[in-house]
């Protein structure tokens, strides 16, 4: 057991350190510590240009076999370049859903033609993806799935229809991964396809959902007859291969999270002794346990990805989200209180939020967006412990 | 002994609730958000012919001259709703105090009409909900409890995280308002103040929590995931059971608060800061519970979830934080001269008879 970095990975270190320095100023200094979940809808435009400058540095896919543009960083070089890049205060990556789920989604499942014509794209930062998952009737019960693939003789591909929801940044996307029912007949997660759909065509059509922040990063995304680019592995396998991508959500890019979430901590607890809260009894303890909470994910997650490197389900893994999402529904409610009345007083009209007023209201969702608490705990209960499952209707 | 409504009491509050069902849709409420008033005056008219706006004015004065028990569960409903109006600042806080302060009886009789609404500052926040809507403002002023027509103020408009509520700094020149109380009666009366808004939050932070409860029942109960809606799921039971416990268990505080305010009984303040926290925690938890059960679905702007909770959000720190009045509990109960055991925290010499 090693809970240090090595010489080698120390020099990392200061190389990637060194290169944020130099880049994230000057038209990026107005973009660090912005854009991550909860921001996402700010400074799009300029998000996109940095992912361009990354690119250019070799900084995106950092953790891809470098036969596909990567670093093939190790686990501790993630680390490091996930902490460095929370640290130096970069911006949330308007390709992080390629880079961190499509691609090597993709890397794992896809031919060499297909790795050919979607992974540069993702890795030069000039195409970005989205997630087609979620629909009305398949929220926690994704295997309720109703969108339609159906195979176009006339034109030699798949045609999707049917309507996906809470798709992320669809608006600003070039690509959706979209799981469909390739056969009418199933039932459930049988008989599904994972299809690459190309989002600028005729038959998609793109409608924001406002959140009660009054923003909209998520969107209804509705398939009429649209043209499936590609399919990825064969008809059937459209759950292995969409479970398979999830596993991936749970891997190296939640390193950076934490050094994300020690930058909101430190600034509650700056706030907390500017306005006398940390004379608080009350605050004094939920601060504690909040640094606690932390330093038992970031041990976790070291712990989880010293392990095998693949993109199963296993437990630990699931053990992470419900942590992190009930700690930082927590920390949102610490930065409220930290508040006090104040907390309710909004920056200026329409309905501008201050950055710990948008902490507050979107982590109201952690614990429900990817996989409840619920869910979770249900997972954790049947595959982790082997307990009876409970009776589906 | 008796811990219960009487009938007169149930009915209006069961006549104020079908009212407010019908009146104070969420719709209505959604349109007063992009209002230049945000208020609805005629609404504020029916309320007054209902007889609510003049509940607690005395009878000689045009009013129904009735009490704090009376009002109680009415502030409660007025939570269930998440009226955007300030019923309870003018019936609960400003009513009682102009009373004590011997204000004229025309002001009375014009409150009870429905002419006069009133705002209320808090010593415990520098701003005023509703000054704009209010025909007249208690404010404070150098230890003096002042009484300002709105017309003499300066208004400065705060947003609020809460779309409905609308806050204001007010600024007024020394000669303008006429002195409702000075000295040790203002110090009386701004003790008596704070009491009264922390009850009359206490009594909307029930209402939003049973609110809120409602809502996620209906929603469990009718969205289907897994072939069976997600209400039979026993983790989704339990956190609504949950809120349930947690808000029956707010009630009997606020209710003895609102007797120990009307009887004035020497351990009002603990009584009023226990209402407070305990509604506080029921609606928090509502809240958190709510939007769980809700899903994504709870997190937009279209469902109608968060209306209530942000109210309760933002009432949750109104007339005292949680921290404010658990800091006071702990000072009443850890006091010297005060006494603990069987013998006395169950029995108050006041409440003997």
């Amino acid at each position: 057991m090693k809970l240090s970095f090595d010489t080698a990975d120390e020099q990392f270190r200061t190389e990637i350190a060194g290169w944020l320095a130099n880049n994230l100023s000057g038209e990026f200094e107005t973009i660090r510590f912005r854009g991550g979940p909860g921001d996402e809808h700010m400074f799009g435009e300029e998000r996109k240009r940095w992912e361009q400058q990354m690119a250019q540095g070799g900084w995106t896919c950092v953790g891809w076999p470098e036969e596909y543009g990567g670093r093939g960083l190790s686990i501790e070089q993630q680390v490091i370049f996930h902490e460095e890049y929370a640290r130096a205060g970069g911006p949330g990556r308007v390709g992080h859903i390629g880079e961190g789920l499509a691609g090597p989604t993709i890397i794992e499942f896809g031919t060499a033609e297909q790795k050919q014509k979607y992974l540069p794209g993702i890795r030069n930062g000039t195409e970005l993806w989205c997630q087609g998952y979620s629909e009305p009737s398949a929220g926690s019960d994704l295997a309720n799935v109703k969108t339609k693939a159906e195979y176009d003789q006339g034109r030699q591909a798949w045609c999707i229809s049917g309507q996906k929801v809470w798709t992320s940044l669809a608006h600003e996307s070039d690509w959706c991964f979209v799981i469909a029912r390739t056969d009418p007949q199933s039932q459930r997660h049988h008989g599904l396809g994972f299809f690459l759909v190309n989002m600028h065509q005729p038959g998609v059509e793109v409608r924001p959902i406002t959140q009660l922040t009054g923003t909209s990063e998520f969107n209804e995304v509705f398939f009429d007859q649209a043209l499936a680019e590609d399919i990825l592995g064969e008809p059937g396998e459209g759950w292995k291969i969409g479970m398979a991508l999830l596993g991936f959500e749970r891997g190296v890019s939640t390193l950076g999270q934490q050094m994300a979430f020690q930058n909101e901590l430190d600034e509650i607890i700056a706030l907390a002794r500017r306005n006398g809260a940390a004379q608080e009894p009350d605050i004094r303890q939920r601060i504690s346990e909040a640094h606690i909470g932390l330093r038992l994910m970031r041990y976790n997650a070291m712990r989880m990805l010293s392990g095998p490197a693949d993109g199963s389900l296993d437990s630990a893994a699931l053990v992470y989200k419900l942590h992190w999402a009930s700690w930082h529904r927590s920390l949102g409610k610490l930065a409220m209180d930290v508040l006090g009345s104040e907390g309710e007083l909004l920056m200026e009209p329409p309905y501008e939020l201050s950055r710990l007023q948008s902490l507050f209201l979107f982590t109201r969702s952690d614990t429900i967006y990817g996989g409840t608490n619920q869910v979770q705990r249900n997972i954790i209960a049947e595959r982790g412990l082997g307990m009876p499952k409970e009776p589906r209707g | 002994m008796n811990f219960t409504f009487n009938e007169d009491q149930l009915m209006f509050r069961d006549s104020v609730r079908d009212f407010f069902s019908n009146e104070v849709t969420t719709e209505s409420i959604r349109n007063r958000w992009d209002s230049d008033s945000g208020r609805d005056r005629a609404l504020w008219t029916s309320m007054a012919e209902l007889g609510l706006t003049g509940l607690l004015v005395p009878e000689n004065c045009g009013g129904l001259g009735l009490g704090v028990v009376d009002f109680i569960m009415l502030a409660e409903e007025c939570g269930r709703v998440a009226l955007p109006e300030p019923l309870v600042d003018t019936v609960l806080l400003a009513t009682p105090v102009l009373v004590a302060a011997g204000a004229d009886a025309q002001l009375l009789q014009s409150i009870a009409a429905g002419e006069t609404v009133c705002a209320v500052q808090s010593q415990a926040d520098a701003l005023v909900a509703d000054a704009d809507f209010a025909d007249k403002l208690i404010v404070h002023k150098a230890g003096n409890l002042v009484l300002l027509d709105a017309e003499s103020a300066r208004f400065q408009r705060q947003d609020s995280v809460d779309p409905s509520r609308r806050l204001f700094s007010v600024e007024w020149a020394d000669d303008e308002g006429q002195v409702l109380a000075e000295g040790d009666l203002s110090a009386e009366l701004t003790a008596s103040l704070y009491n009264l808004g922390a009850l009359g939050t206490s009594a909307q932070l029930l209402g939003l929590a049973q609110r809120m409860l409602d809502l996620s029942v209906a929603y469990t109960s009718e969205r289907q995931q897994f072939g069976k809606p997600i209400g039979s799921f026993q983790a989704v039971k339990h956190h609504l059971a949950n809120v349930a416990i947690k808000t029956e268990f707010a009630k009997a505080p606020v209710y003895r608060a609102a007797y120990s305010v009307a009887e004035a009984l020497s351990d009002v303040d603990l009584h009023v800061s226990q209402a407070r926290l305990s509604a506080g925690e029921a609606a928090i938890l509502a809240a958190k519970s709510g939007i769980q059960v809700h899903g994504a679905m709870g997190y937009t702007w279209e469902m109608d979830l968060h209306l209530f909770m942000k109210r309760a959000w933002a009432l949750n720190n109104a007339w005292g934080t949680p921290g404010a009045h658990k800091a006071r509990l702990a000072d009443t109960i850890l006091s010297a001269d005060y006494t603990i055991g069987a013998g006395h925290t169950f029995a108050s010499a006041s409440d003997a008879a």
